[in-house]
């Protein structure tokens, strides 16, 4: 925006913009979605560019992963488990310490060049070997050599028992040994293994993807795909109701009926996502367990969720929700408004010695400082003053994590890197904790956790996860407030595979329609 | 004319080198850890350990002195190097270099646009002033000036690209891709024109020489254009240098919103990623292109000013 001195005019771009919402209900013509084609051209527009060039050691690593370009040596189904990806096969040793990953037969690279131990060991130690490498192999001794014609061993300083899922991650997909011969950051066009070939990059504008026909699985459902990278939401909604794409990603919610009544299909998934508001157990008043319980109850999740987000996130009542086997789908209980004034009373706080705390957030998410704002209100009805404060993250992370503040309304994903959650319960909540901003210590949650590195069974990990989880609710670590939504929507395209963990590749299975 | 022009260009680069130092500066002073900030932006969830810190700071010089690393930057941006991008790890002059030759395009042809329809629109306004004409060259004069990009620019999709579905909502690489941020930009510099051109004609039109050169038998047609919105158009040139450092700088809108992969949209990413580098340049980038519009521009109304070209001599 040019600097502008504009008298009037912020009232007259509220009167254009809400009867630019009014049209563009109006807006947009029925679509037919007709049969598939197979061979079709898609456009699709997403809601992140890349900021590292595609660097897999950035979070770029996994976007190469998503558009279906570069795959890892495992991936995982729907219950969370490893499956066989470039690996078909894979054993831990006796000691815990190593594990073999048999590769995958006859693949090839997009450069002709053939998937073998040395290329799997060139790209695996490239990416361990920066700076700044990917917490998936962070600080556990991580090393990779070939072993035999056909395979690869990786061994770790401590036994790993998640290593396979650690192999999932998007950070560690594995490109052509000529990708590397330049020195510096791999080179990205048509060097991966995907049934996308990355064809040409234009920046953080846009990329483009040719179906790769020699692919070793199931093809891609485009002849080619045109990726544009559209930042703005309202932009992404607008380019699918006008038919310039027929993917688009996290719409805005108030685009989404207008969608829909434009025939467009609109699909809203879990993710893995917390929103929650920290309290600062170190010292007072939260260090006190009745009065954490108490602003359990006074928030209202299901109205927080349902109204103030107008449905753009499910209520939580647990760290973990849907987008994993372990969450809690079942919605937590309304306000007990009542219920938090008794346990203030029982910790000494009521009108004679009021309870007034700050409350910090950040606005980089919109939501935030939105919830900040209804939770003040809904605290308020409990007697509890809340002075709110917006600032930048940076800014305020050293104070929060030196325990210099009362509550912190944060959102954080708790599957990163790879669909393991033994980082974020080990890193968030433990006593020796890098991101434990709560300040919680428990022995014996650090015991349940300490548990983990000894567990390879996956179903077991996962009854550790939700064990761990619940622990958390009952000692009021805070107070997980929704797990927000995700949202994708087709017009002209099908076959959308909602994946809420992040992991698997969005685009191979879109067809055009029409 | 020569000395004249040394004498508008001499300035420039002590301003540049003090622009240099402010932008170096800015980002340091508020407190942020730039090392942090810079592995926050490559990995979104992470939590930056010492050790990674210190290995990503040796990297990229910034364990140095803040005056170091400003004196390694000025020399090695002196020698036309100004290195990789903290987050981007890509040229930054590249980077900078591609996306103002997009943004120079949006704001030449977002000034010819205005230019072509606000300069008439004002001088046919102020030739019947209450009628019909002037009083929408009023309205939409008024209406241009308040409505704000990121209000004009959904409408136009929404007509264009929605409704009509005669113009791509968004995308950058065909003519057809120009014409609506062109439009979105043109508009607030063409209403301006429209309202000054208006106001100094109409002003023109009163003075002594008009009916002189009525008298003289020159048609009420020729009377308008040559010597009413003659005079007139000197202001608007004299704005026009405002204008680009304007849209430069006013592009970042219009460019998010159509995804364009201009300046506005370079420095709007890289604002978002705290890509310090690329921040720097972009911003010294469009201060030098500020600076050199408003010394061509002035430098232009002396050329076409005998006047004012004596004047500026003779001081």
């Amino acid at each position: 925006m040019t600097g502008r001195g504009r008298a009037g005019a912020g009232r007259v771009a509220a009167v254009l913009a809400a009867v630019t919402v009014l049209l563009a209900g109006c807006g947009g013509a029925a679509t037919d979605q007709g049969a598939a084609q197979p061979d079709g051209e898609l456009t699709v527009a997403l809601q992140f560019p890349p900021r590292a060039a595609y660097a897999f050691d950035a979070d770029d690593g996994a976007r190469l992963q998503s558009l279906g370009v570069a795959e890892t040596l495992t991936s995982v189904d729907g219950n969370v488990a490893p499956v066989p990806s470039l690996a078909t096969a894979w054993q831990q040793s006796a000691d815990g310490r190593s594990w073999r990953f048999t590769l995958r037969p006859g693949v090839r690279f997009h450069d002709g060049a053939p998937l073998d131990p040395a290329a799997v060991v060139t790209a695996l130690r490239y990416v361990a070997g920066v700076s700044a490498p990917p917490r998936a192999i962070r600080g556990i001794g991580f090393a990779v050599a070939a072993d035999g014609p056909d395979a690869v061993r990786i061994t770790t300083s401590a036994p790993d028992p998640v290593m396979p899922l650690r192999m999932s991650s998007g950070n560690l997909g594995i490109l052509s040994p000529a990708a590397y011969a330049g020195g510096g950051a791999p080179e990205v066009v048509r060097t991966a293994t995907g049934p996308y070939v990355l064809d040409a990059v234009n920046g953080t504008d846009s990329a483009v993807l040719v179906r790769n026909d020699a692919y070793w699985g199931t093809r891609g459902g485009a002849g080619r795909v045109t990726v544009r990278y559209v930042t703005d939401p309202q932009t992404r909604a607008l380019a699918v109701q006008s038919g310039d794409v027929q993917f688009a990603e996290g719409l805005p919610n108030a685009s989404l009926p207008q969608l829909r009544s434009s025939g467009a299909e609109v699909v809203e998934y879990p993710n893995a996502r917390t929103v929650e508001l920290l309290l600062n157990q170190s010292a007072a008043p939260f260090s006190d367990l009745r009065v954490r319980q108490a602003v359990t109850k006074a928030i209202d999740r299901p109205v927080l969720a349902a109204q103030v987000l107008g449905g753009a996130a499910d209520p939580a009542a647990d760290l973990f929700g849907a987008a994993v086997p372990w969450g809690v789908t079942q919605p937590p209980p309304a306000a007990d408004v009542e219920g938090a004034k008794t346990l203030l009373a029982q910790a000494g706080y009521g009108p004679a010695r009021p309870l007034t705390v700050r409350l910090q957030t950040f606005p980089n998410r919109p939501e935030l400082p939105v919830l900040a704002t209804a939770i003040q209100a809904m605290l308020a009805r409990a007697g509890v003053t809340v002075q709110i404060q917006v600032g930048n993250y940076d800014a305020q992370e050293p104070d929060v994590l030196a325990g210099r503040f009362d509550m912190f309304l944060n959102s954080r994903s708790y599957l990163s890197d790879y669909p393991d959650a033994t980082s974020t319960l080990s890193s968030d909540y433990t006593c020796e904790g890098s991101y434990n901003i709560d300040h919680f210590c428990s022995p014996a949650y650090d015991a349940l956790i300490a548990r983990l590195p000894t567990v390879t069974d996956v179903a077991a990990r996962q009854q550790l996860f939700a064990q761990a989880a619940r622990m958390l609710t009952d000692q009021a670590v805070g107070v997980m407030v929704v797990h927000p939504k995700n949202t994708a929507v087709l017009s002209g395209a099908t076959g959308f595979v909602p994946d809420p963990l992040g992991v698997r590749p969005v685009l191979p299975p879109l067809q055009r329609t029409g | 004319m020569t000395g004249l022009v040394w004498r508008r260009l001499l300035p420039l680069p002590p301003a540049l080198l003090v622009a240099s130092v402010l932008v170096f500066a800015l980002p340091r002073l508020t407190g942020v850890d730039v090392t942090r900030a810079v592995l926050r932006a490559r990995v979104s969830a992470d939590v930056p350990d010492a050790a990674t810190q210190a290995r990503v700071a040796a990297e990229f010089g910034l364990d140095a002195s803040a005056t170091v690393q400003y004196l390694r930057w000025l020399g090695a941006a002196l020698r036309g190097d100004l290195g990789l991008g903290f987050v981007s790890r890509e040229p930054v002059l590249g980077q900078v270099g591609d996306a103002l030759a997009v943004s120079g395009l949006l704001t030449a042809l977002a000034l010819g646009l205005a230019v072509l329809v606000g300069v008439p629109a004002g001088v046919v306004a102020a030739d019947r002033p209450g009628g019909l004409l002037d009083r929408a060259v009023g309205v939409l004069g008024v209406a241009g000036v308040a409505v704000p990009e990121f209000v004009l620019a959904p409408w136009l999709i929404l007509v264009f690209a929605v409704g009509a579905g005669a113009l791509p909502a968004l995308g950058w690489g065909g003519p057809q891709h120009v014409v609506l941020p062109v439009l979105t930009l043109a508009v607030y510099p063409a209403a301006l024109a429209a309202q000054l051109v208006r106001a100094e004609t109409a002003d023109v039109l009163t003075r002594p020489h008009v009916p002189v050169a009525r008298s003289k038998g020159l048609t009420a047609r020729r009377v308008l254009w040559r010597h009413g919105a003659r005079l007139a158009t000197t202001s608007v040139t004299s704005l026009s240098g405002m204008f680009v450092a304007g849209l430069l700088g006013g592009s970042v809108v219009v460019e998010v919103v159509f995804g364009v992969p201009g300046l506005g949209r370079l420095l709007y990413d890289a604002v978002l990623a705290q890509d310090l580098p690329v921040i720097q340049a972009g911003t010294l980038a469009l201060v030098a292109v500020a600076l050199a519009a408003g010394v061509l521009v002035e430098l232009a109304g002396l050329a076409a000013d005998p006047v004012a070209r004596s004047r500026e001599t003779a001081s």
